[in-house]
């Protein structure tokens, strides 16, 4: 029992009493079979091989697997210490063989965690790189277009992990983020130039950006920062730039010229403040022009449109400043009595410049220079035209003299005959001056005509002629008066003879009343003068005048008793008196500025002239040989003729009274046609007073109410009325006592 | 400068427009310039005497009284009298911002002027009296007032020029005054004018006076007595307006004369001012028209500003009407120099 435990317990005893047992067995079985010996030996030898051929196996086995643990561990060695060089690391593990802690599999278990660990730490450190290095191919390929990358350093170097290495990738990684960051910076500033490029000339940012890279136009999202871009960034900086001067050219030539034009034209400030920013500019660097769509297509456009539009105005200011000269110059040539060049010129003139065919400022010129040489000739001609002035002043007093000669009642002495006395006094002395006057004069004007070897033209007549048609009118006159004499010498025989036959003799001035006589010629002359300036229309002025307020007053009793007491009676006026002297010499300024005209503006008023003076016109052929002044004052001899007869016709069935009184009314009418108006624009030009009497439509009183006065029996001013001011009861009693 | 307004004006030649603070807030019933620097006196219905610097554009001063202030006058530059419709003369010291009562009349006082040849203050009122006063005494109204004369009527305009005095009242009164013997009138004349009488004021050469009435007329009267010095005398129209055939009459209600060139300013209802030449029987120049009555004129000592009062002067009684306001221009020599006749006239 002890030794089938003890068989029991080791196997190869159990497999050794086994072989035994069946050697035994076999033993009997050969007995049994009776197997020769030899063929029992040759049996037993086979077993013994057998069992020798699976031993060799065994120790072949067990030695291969020797070998192969042999290898693990110097291969996990070798990589171990591959792995450490690589990653710059001193090996951790040296073998010692001596050292060894015995077997090969307890070698390799030690080894083997090592390697796990390093495997590891190695793994860990090439994703480090691979990250890093990811990083950089990224940065690499964003700065280099694919085109231009190489993929040289695609894969990480095994061989060399270490630290330092690592390192110098992160460096690597820095420059080019830095450089990434800086080429970004780049763009962006790149972008800002084209921004305010694109703005001041008014395109589209994003359109023009996106032209250069599609990235640059999204406001999110990385933006593209290879060479390409940053140089196709540059080129468009550059075109817009050179875009954006030439505009700024364009815009500052505009500018220029609307300014010359502003100049030109007097251009109202409210105007120019529209295109302020634009002439603000003119001198402006292209960095200084910054305002958006400054420099767009459209603005500039706007701009021109502006120019051209004054540019149009200038043409027809130009036309207008044509015309202004153009008149300046037939004013010239009206002031010195010289005949202007055709009208038909001017206005083909004009057309030309209309039609664009001619420039303004040449026919401008043209005419300046015509204006010089007029003015030139004007200066010559200034001498003979004061002389010419003063001979026709001289005609004038001298046709009034002639008038005032045959008013027989001259020297009646009247209010203000002393000074008419006195002018005819002047105008004698000037008369007689005459022919030496003209004599001068036509010297003076044929040693011009020599000089200068044109005739010397008044209003277009040869002044010569004038004077000579003059000479020979005072000629004639002269013999008329001759004649007169001679009839009235005549005249005195006969009335000698009748005085001899009848023994009287009838003085010429007893036949008309002295005082009736004097202020009837003193109204018509004053019609007479009046008529000089045009025709006369006469309205029956309705009276207006309230009866209540007839208060004549010891001034004008006096002054009643003396002249025309009547008069005041029937007309009971208050400032009749002042009015009288008042309108007559209202009348004497109405009637000046009338006569100047006549002198001034012959050609303008043909219309008139049928009743105006038209001094030295050529006479007509169907005129006799007087000259038309004369004509004009025998008409209004006539006329005044006329007038004082239908006076006496009326007057004489009636009283004294009414006669006066209408001669008073004929002095008070207002010429109408005489009558300046006021302006409503304020003027310079000085006006003649209003001292005619009252019109003939009845004045409305503003504001005054005379009506409610004169019913009121109290008048008050404006300012009592305000007040509320009323006379005190017992004020008003003594006031209507007195 | 328009005071009260800040609205420039733009109309080239014809003077500057500004503005300043605090115009009278009711109708201006006078306004004159210092005879010493360009201080203007403006008196109110607003009840108030102002005091402006012209040509600083800025209010100086101004003095409250009882009732609507009529007229007013400078004394010197520092001090100056004013006329109130509450029957008070009043003495207005510009420095110190004191007035004191000169005197008092029975019915307002409707106006005042101060003669530098006396140094009396001469008011009329429309209780038909003028009264003289010496401001000097001005301890009560008992030692101030030299005398009191009555005049037929109500006193309604007066004017000064060396020791002539011309009051103007109702009824067409025209009354001569020598200052130096105020016992009677010297002359008692009627208006030439048929209607009321306006306002009157003395040439500067002391040979007349000019006399406006509410029917848009102006008398040019004459001192002279003698029928060669009457001769002179003439009345113009003025201040008409035609509309459809009918004249529209405007009151004159203001007349300044030029203290260089003698020629004046006239001012009426229309809101036009214009300039005559009395000697020459021309009219100068008319201002543009203002926004409503022209109420008082007065050029400054030497000519160059013109202070133009436009307020509504209650010629068609309580209405509405444009705001009131004082213009001063300057006055350019052509507007106000007498032009030489342009033709000579053998009858003048």
């Amino acid at each position: 029992n002890f030794s089938m435990s003890n068989l029991q317990n080791d196997p190869l005893l159990q497999v050794e009493t086994t072989c035994g047992s069946l050697l035994y067995e076999l033993q009997i079985i050969w007995d049994e079979v009776g197997e020769s010996d030899a063929e029992r030996d040759k049996m037993l030898l086979e077993l013994e091989q057998e069992c020798l051929e699976v031993y060799r196996r065994r120790v072949d086995q067990a030695n291969r697997c020797r070998a192969q643990i042999r290898q693990a561990i110097a291969e996990a060695e070798a990589e171990l210490a591959a792995i450490c060089s690589a990653m710059g690391e001193r090996p951790v593990h040296i073998r010692q063989s001596d050292q060894s802690p015995g077997s090969l599999k307890a070698e390799l278990k030690t080894i083997l965690p090592q390697l796990e660990e390093m495997r590891k730490r190695k793994c860990d450190r090439r994703n480090q790189f691979l990250e890093v290095f990811e990083q950089i191919q990224r940065i690499r390929s964003e700065i280099y277009t694919s085109t231009e990358y190489t993929p040289s350093n695609t894969a990480v170097d095994e061989t060399d992990l270490s630290l330092r290495k690592l390192e110098e990738l992160h460096r690597e990684l820095h420059s080019l983020q830095k450089e990434k960051s800086d080429r970004l910076k780049q763009v962006l500033e790149h972008m800002n130039t084209l921004n305010s490029l694109c703005l001041v000339l008014g395109m589209d940012f994003k359109q023009t950006v996106n032209e250069v890279h599609p990235s640059l136009g999204e406001s999110e999202g990385t933006k593209n920062i290879s060479n390409d871009t940053i140089e196709q960034l540059a080129a468009a900086i550059q075109k817009w730039r050179e875009v954006k001067l030439q505009r700024m050219q364009r815009l500052q030539d505009l500018a220029t010229s609307m300014l010359e034009l502003w100049n030109l034209m007097d251009t109202p400030v409210a105007e120019q403040q529209m295109f302020q920013n634009v002439t603000c500019n003119i001198a402006a660097s292209e960095h200084e022009i910054t305002e958006p769509n400054m420099l767009s297509v459209d603005f500039i456009n706007y701009v021109e449109a502006e120019v051209s539009r004054l540019e149009e105005l200038k043409a027809s200011k130009m036309i207008e400043l044509v015309l202004k000269k153009r008149s300046e110059l037939e004013e010239i040539c009206r002031k010195t009595h010289m005949i202007p060049e055709s009208e038909s010129a001017m206005e083909i003139a004009i057309a030309a410049i209309e039609s664009g065919a001619v420039d303004p400022a040449s026919v401008l010129e043209q005419i300046e220079l015509q204006i010089a040489k007029v003015k030139e000739e004007a200066l010559s001609r200034k001498e003979i035209l004061e002389k010419v002035e003063k001979w026709m002043s001289s005609c004038e007093e001298e046709c009034w003299l002639e008038e005032y000669n045959r008013d027989e009642n001259r020297y009646n002495a009247g209010r203000g005959a002393h000074l008419i006395l006195k002018r005819a006094e002047k105008a004698r002395a000037m008369v007689n001056k005459l022919p030496a006057l003209v004599e001068a004069l036509a010297s003076r004007t044929t040693a011009w005509e020599e000089e200068r070897g044109i005739e010397f033209t008044y209003d277009g007549i040869r002044l010569l002629s004038m004077l000579e048609e003059y000479t020979i009118l005072r000629q004639e006159k002269e013999e008329e008066r001759k004649r007169q004499r001679d009839q009235k010498k005549l005249q005195g025989q006969i009335i000698a003879e009748q005085e001899a036959l009848f023994g009287s003799k009838p003085s010429p001035m007893k036949n008309q009343s002295g005082k009736k006589g004097s202020r009837l010629s003193c109204g018509g002359a004053s019609n007479r003068r009046l008529s000089l300036g045009g025709p006369m229309v006469q309205t029956p002025k309705p009276d207006i005048l309230p009866s209540t307020k007839a208060t004549p007053n010891a001034r004008h009793v006096r002054k009643n008793d003396r002249l025309h007491q009547n008069d005041q009676l029937n007309h009971p006026r208050d400032d009749g008196v002042a009015a009288l002297s008042a309108g007559r010499r209202g009348l004497d300024i109405a009637g000046l500025p009338a006569k100047k005209h006549s002198f001034n503006a012959v050609n303008a008023r043909e219309a008139e002239s049928a009743m105006m003076r038209k001094p030295f016109s050529p006479i007509s052929s169907t005129d006799s040989s007087k000259s038309n002044a004369t004509t004009i004052l025998e008409d209004l001899n006539r006329k005044h003729e006329m007038l004082q007869k239908t006076l006496t016709n009326i007057t004489t069935p009636l009283t004294t009274p009414s006669k006066v009184t209408s001669a008073a009314d004929e002095e008070n009418r207002t010429p109408k046609t005489m009558a300046i108006p006021l302006p409503s624009t304020p003027s310079t030009v000085s006006v003649a007073m209003q001292t005619a009497m009252t019109p003939a439509a009845p004045p409305v009183l503003y504001g005054a109410h005379p009506v409610e006065e004169i019913d009121e029996e109290i008048e008050y001013s404006f300012e009592e009325r305000r007040a509320g001011f009323v006379l005190p009861k017992t004020h008003l009693k003594t006031m209507l006592q007195v | 400068i328009r005071i009260g307004d800040r609205k420039y004006h733009d109309g080239g030649t014809t003077g500057r427009w500004a503005g300043a603070r605090e115009p009278p807030s009711d109708g201006i019933s006078n306004l004159r310039f210092s005879n010493h620097s360009d201080h203007l006196l403006v008196s109110s219905w607003d009840k108030s005497v102002r005091l402006y610097d012209a040509s600083a554009n800025l209010l100086r001063g101004e003095f409250m009284h009882g009732g609507p202030v009529l007229d007013c006058c400078f004394h010197d530059d520092s001090s100056g009298f004013s006329a109130s419709a509450d029957n008070t003369v009043r003495r207005l010291v510009f420095n110190y911002g004191r007035e004191d009562i000169l005197g008092r009349h029975d019915a307002p006082v409707r106006c005042i002027e101060y003669s530098y040849a006396t140094g009396q203050v001469i008011t009329g009122s429309w209780d038909k009296t003028l009264k003289c006063w010496d401001p000097r005494g001005a301890n009560g109204p008992d030692r101030s007032l030299v005398g009191t004369y009555t005049q037929p009527e109500r006193v309604y305009s007066l004017s000064l020029v060396g020791n002539r005095l011309v009051v103007a009242t109702a009824g067409r009164h025209v009354n001569v005054y020598d200052l130096r013997n105020m016992s009677q009138p010297e002359q008692r004349r009627e208006s030439s004018l048929k209607y009321q009488t306006r306002c009157v004021r003395c040439y500067p050469n002391g040979t007349g006076y000019a006399l406006s009435s509410v029917e848009g007329r102006v008398a040019m009267e004459f001192f002279d007595v003698s029928e060669a010095g009457q001769a002179k005398k003439y009345a113009f129209k003025c201040h008409r307006k035609s509309e459809a055939g009918r004249d529209i009459v405007y009151p004159v209600n203001a007349i300044a004369f030029h203290p260089i060139y003698g020629t004046f300013a006239t001012g009426g209802c229309d809101g036009y001012v214009n300039v005559w030449d009395g000697n020459n029987k021309k009219r100068l120049y008319q201002y543009s028209k203002y926004p409503t009555s022209v109420a008082a004129l007065s050029f400054s000592r030497d000519g160059r500003l013109l202070a133009v009062a436009s307020s509504y002067t209650y010629e068609e009684g309580d209405k509405p009407h444009e705001p009131d306001g004082i213009f001063v221009r300057s006055v350019n020599e052509v507007e106000v120099k007498p032009k030489p006749k342009a033709y000579p006239n053998p009858t003048t």
